[in-house]
C-alpha cells in the first residue's frame, strides 16, 4: 500500500508517540467485557471547535472518498455530494445549526461520538458493535450483526444508519477511519481540514487543548465547557461551540451514561443467572408437590364419570 | 350424569376441555382470516428476497408494528398461560386449572406469530445462528435475553404443556400398539410436567420483563412518564393483566360464536385475578411516577398526559368495577371490561416504542400498506391457528353433558369411528 504525501505529513505530525502506539494496544475481547472503557491516555479522540468550522465540508467528501461510500447527491440532483443529514452513504456530515435569533448561526460536524461506555455496544445481542479496539473506537463486525437496528434505537445521538433497501443491509457509522488508525493514519476528516476546526489526537490531549481555549478567551464558549467531557458518561468526540450544543442537536445527557442507567437493572438480575435458577428451583418444588395431587384428582374425576382423564 | 336435564345445563360448571363439533370448518369469517394470513405469510416470503425499504421505518424509528406491536402487544396478549398458571398452581387457585388449556393455546399461538414477526422483521437473519453458541451472546444485552427466552419458550416449554390434548386425540385415533406404547410413555411425560411447567414460569418472568429492559436503553428519547428502571417489573405485570384479560375474552367469545354456555364461577375468578393484577400494576406505577418526581407531567395536558391517564383509566375502572362479585357474574360486564383492559394494557405496551418514543428527529413513523397487511396476517395466523386447534383438541371447557353430546356427534359424523361412550373411538 501507497502513503501519499498527505497521509505522510499527517503520520510526521502525530509523531512516534501518536496513533500508532494507540492502535498497537490489544484487541482482546474478554466474554462479557464488550465495552472496556479504555484508559484515558490511550482513548483516540477528535476536538471539533464550531467557532473555526468554515463549513467548506471537505471532511465530507473526504469521508466518503476514505470509507468507500457512494456520495449522496440526491438533494443536488445528481450534481454533487449534498447529504441531507446521516444516512448510509454518510458516516460524516457538515450541518448549518440554527438557533432562535441570526446571531445563533453554526456549522455543526456530527458522525459517531465513539462513547465512553456506547449504549449501542451495551445493546447489541452479538456484539457485532463493540469498544474492542485499546483506542477506544466503536466499530461494527457484520458477521455478528443480525439487523435488530437495537443499536438506532439505542444510541443517544441517532448515528448509527441502516440500509433499509438492501437485501444485506448493512450497519454504517463512523468507525473513526479504524482502517487508517491501524495503518498509523488519522481519520480523513481531520486530516483535511484546513483550518484545524476538527483535529485528532488522544483524548486527555485534546481536553486539555480544549480547556486551555475556554480558558484563553473567557465567556467566547457556550457554558465554557466541554461537549463530551462528562456529558452521557462522556464521548471520545469532542466539542466546542458558541451556541448552545442542544442548537446543535447534541442532546442534553445525564453524566451517568446511557448504557450504565440501560444495564443497571439487567445486570443485577441476571448476575450469575442466580435470580432466575433460584426462582425456577422454587418454582418447581411447588409446582412438584401440587403435581402430586393435581393428577390424583384428575384420576379420580375419571374414575366417577368413567371419561378419559384430562391434565 | 346422564340425567341431567338440558336446561339445566347453565347451571353446570366447565368441568373438561370438549372440542368444537358441528360447526362449519370453513365458515366465512374462517376464510377471511385464512385469506389475510395467506397474504401475510405470503408477503413475508417475498420480503425475504429483498430489503426492508418497502417498510415505513426509518433510521429515527428503526422499530415498526412488527416490533412493536406483533412482539411488544401482542405477546403480552400472550401471557395468560404464563399469569393463569402461576395463579393456579402456585397460589393453588385450583379452578384455573379449567381454563388453563384455553390459557396456554392463546399463549403458543400469539408467540409463535410474534416470532414469525420477528424473523421476518431481523434484516440479516442469516447470522441468527449466533444464538445457538452462548459464547457469542452479550450477556449485557436485554434483546439477546428476549431472542434466547423466547423461541426457546415458545417452541421448547409451550409446546410440551399443549401436548396433552394432543397427546389425547392421538391416543383415541391410535392403533392398539401404538397406544400401548403411548402408555409407557405416558409416565415418563407425566413425571417431567412439573418441572418443565416451572420453567415455563421462568421464561416468561424473564423475557416479558426484559421486553420492558430494552426501552431503558433508549434512555431521554422515551417520555419521562414512561422512562424509569421498573419498566421490567410494569412489562411483567401488565403482560399477566393482559394475558387473563386476552383468556377472558377468548372464552367468552368461543362461547358467544360456537353456541355454548358460560361457567360465570370460572369467568368470575379470571376476573378477580384480572383484578388483582391491574391494581398491582396501577399501585407500582404511581407509586413510581410520584417517587421519580414526574407526576407533575401527568398533569401537563398535553397528548403524553393524556395516554397515560388513558392507559392507567381503562385499567382502573374495570378494575374498580370488577371487585364487586355482582359485576363479576354479569356477562356483558365481564366481557366490556375485559375488552377494555386488555386494550389499556395493549396501550401500555405500544405506546412506549411508538408515540412516546421521541428520538428528536423530523420524521414520524408510520407503517405502510405493506406493513400493515403483513401485520394483520400475523394477527389472523393467530385466530386461523385458534380456530383449528379447538376444533381437533380438547380445550375449550365446558361440562361434561357437552362431552356426550360431541362423542354422539362424532359418531353420527364420522362412520368409519366406533366411539364408545367414555370417547375412546376405534376404526372398524
Amino acid at each position: 500500500m501507497s502513503i501519499n504525501r498527505r497521509q505522510a505529513l499527517g503520520i510526521l505530525a502525530q509523531g512516534a508517540s501518536g496513533t500508532a502506539a494507540v492502535c498497537a494496544a490489544g484487541e482482546a475481547r474478554a466474554a462479557g467485557q464488550n465495552r472496556p472503557i479504555p484508559d484515558d491516555r490511550d482513548a483516540a479522540a477528535m476536538l471539533y471547535d464550531a467557532t473555526i468550522c468554515t463549513g467548506c465540508k471537505a471532511c465530507v467528501s473526504a469521508c466518503a472518498e476514505a470509507n468507500d461510500l457512494v456520495p449522496d447527491t440526491v438533494l443536488s440532483g445528481g450534481l454533487w455530494q449534498m447529504p441531507e443529514d446521516l444516512n448510509a452513504n454518510t458516516k460524516n456530515i457538515i450541518k448549518l445549526a440554527k438557533g432562535e435569533t441570526p446571531n445563533d448561526l453554526s456549522y455543526v460536524k456530527r458522525q459517531c461520538m465513539h462513547c465512553l461506555e456506547p449504549a449501542c455496544v451495551s445493546g447489541c445481542p452479538f456484539g457485532a458493535l463493540h469498544k474492542i479496539r485499546g483506542d477506544g473506537v466503536v466499530t461494527w463486525e457484520a458477521d455478528r450483526c443480525i439487523g435488530c437496528r437495537y443499536c438506532e434505537v439505542a444510541c443517544p445521538f441517532n448515528v448509527p444508519k441502516f440500509e433499509w433497501a438492501n437485501f444485506n443491509p448493512q450497519i454504517v457509522k463512523c468507525e473513526l477511519c479504524a482502517h487508517r488508525l491501524d495503518e498509523g493514519g488519522e481519520p480523513a476528516c481531520t486530516e483535511v481540514c484546513p483550518t484545524h476546526a476538527v483535529v485528532f489526537g488522544r483524548r486527555s490531549d485534546l481536553l486539555e487543548t480544549a480547556r486551555e481555549r475556554i480558558a484563553a478567551e473567557p465567556g467566547k464558549y457556550f457554558e465554557d465547557r466541554v461537549y463530551g467531557d462528562k456529558d452521557g458518561g462522556g464521548t471520545q468526540v469532542l466539542y466546542l461551540s458558541a451556541v448552545p450544543f442542544t442548537n446543535l442537536g447534541l442532546p442534553e445527557l445525564a453524566e451517568e451514561s446511557v448504557a450504565a442507567y440501560g444495564s443497571k437493572v439487567h445486570s443485577i438480575l441476571y448476575k450469575w443467572l442466580a435470580l432466575p435458577l433460584t426462582l425456577y428451583v422454587l418454582l418447581a418444588a411447588i409446582i412438584k408437590r401440587r403435581w402430586a395431587s393435581h393428577e390424583a384428582h384428575a384420576h379420580e374425576e375419571s374414575d366417577k364419570t368413567g371419561l378419559p382423564s384430562q391434565i | 350424569m346422564m340425567d341431567v336435564r338440558r336446561q339445566d345445563r347453565a347451571l353446570l360448571p366447565w368441568q373438561r376441555g370438549v372440542h368444537v363439533y358441528g360447526v362449519r370448518f370453513l365458515s366465512p369469517p374462517f376464510l377471511l382470516f385464512g385469506a389475510l394470513t395467506l397474504i401475510g405469510v405470503g408477503l413475508s416470503v417475498l420480503r425475504t428476497f429483498g430489503g426492508l425499504g418497502f417498510t415505513g421505518m426509518s433510521d429515527a424509528y428503526a422499530w415498526g408494528i412488527w416490533k412493536t406491536f406483533n412482539v411488544m402487544t401482542l405477546t403480552a396478549l400472550g401471557s395468560g398461560g404464563f399469569a393463569i398458571g402461576i395463579a393456579a398452581w402456585v397460589f393453588k387457585w385450583d379452578r384455573l386449572h379449567l381454563v388453563m388449556r384455553t390459557a396456554l393455546l392463546t399463549s403458543f399461538v400469539f408467540y409463535f406469530a410474534g416470532l414469525l414477526a420477528l424473523t421476518v422483521d431481523v434484516g440479516r437473519p442469516w447470522n441468527m445462528w449466533h444464538l445457538l453458541f452462548p459464547s457469542h451472546w452479550n450477556p449485557e444485552s436485554s434483546l439477546l435475553e428476549v431472542a434466547v427466552c423466547m423461541p426457546l419458550y415458545a417452541v421448547i416449554f409451550l409446546a410440551f404443556e399443549n401436548l396433552p390434548p394432543v397427546y389425547e386425540r392421538v391416543y383415541v385415533h391410535a392403533t392398539d400398539p401404538v397406544r400401548k406404547v403411548m402408555r409407557k410413555i405416558f409416565p415418563l411425560l407425566a413425571k417431567l410436567y412439573p418441572f418443565i411447567v416451572a420453567g415455563a414460569y421462568v421464561l416468561p418472568a424473564m423475557h416479558q420483563s426484559s421486553l420492558g429492559s430494552l426501552l431503558l436503553l433508549a434512555g431521554s428519547k422515551l417520555h419521562p412518564l414512561w422512562q424509569t428502571q421498573l419498566l421490567p417489573l410494569l412489562y411483567v405485570i401488565q403482560a399477566g393483566v393482559a394475558g387473563v384479560a386476552c383468556v377472558i375474552i377468548t372464552l367468552m367469545a368461543g362461547c358467544l360464536v360456537w353456541k355454548r354456555r358460560l361457567d360465570l364461577g370460572a369467568l368470575g375468578d379470571l376476573a378477580k385475578l384480572m383484578s388483582i393484577l391491574a391494581f398491582g400494576f396501577l399501585g407500582v406505577r404511581l407509586l413510581d411516577v410520584l417517587v421519580r418526581g414526574e407526576i407533575g407531567r401527568a398533569f401537563s395536558g398535553d397528548l403524553f398526559a393524556l395516554l397515560f391517564h388513558v392507559e392507567n383509566l381503562s385499567l382502573l375502572g374495570p378494575a374498580l368495577i370488577l371487585t364487586k362479585a355482582k359485576a363479576r357474574k354479569t356477562p356483558r360486564t365481564l366481557f366490556l371490561t375485559a375488552i377494555v383492559v386488555a386494550l389499556g394494557a395493549m396501550m401500555y405496551r405500544f405506546v412506549p416504542t411508538t408515540i412516546a418514543f421521541v428520538p428528536g428527529e423530523l420524521t414520524v413513523y408510520f407503517p405502510t400498506v405493506v406493513e400493515v397487511l403483513m401485520s394483520a396476517g400475523y394477527v389472523s395466523l393467530t385466530i386461523v391457528m385458534y380456530s383449528v386447534a379447538v376444533k381437533l383438541f380438547a380445550i375449550v371447557p365446558a361440562s361434561v353433558e357437552e362431552w356426550y353430546d360431541a362423542v354422539a356427534w362424532a359418531r353420527r359424523h364420522f362412520r368409519t369411528l366406533r366411539v364408545d361412550a367414555h370417547g375412546k373411538a376405534s376404526r372398524h
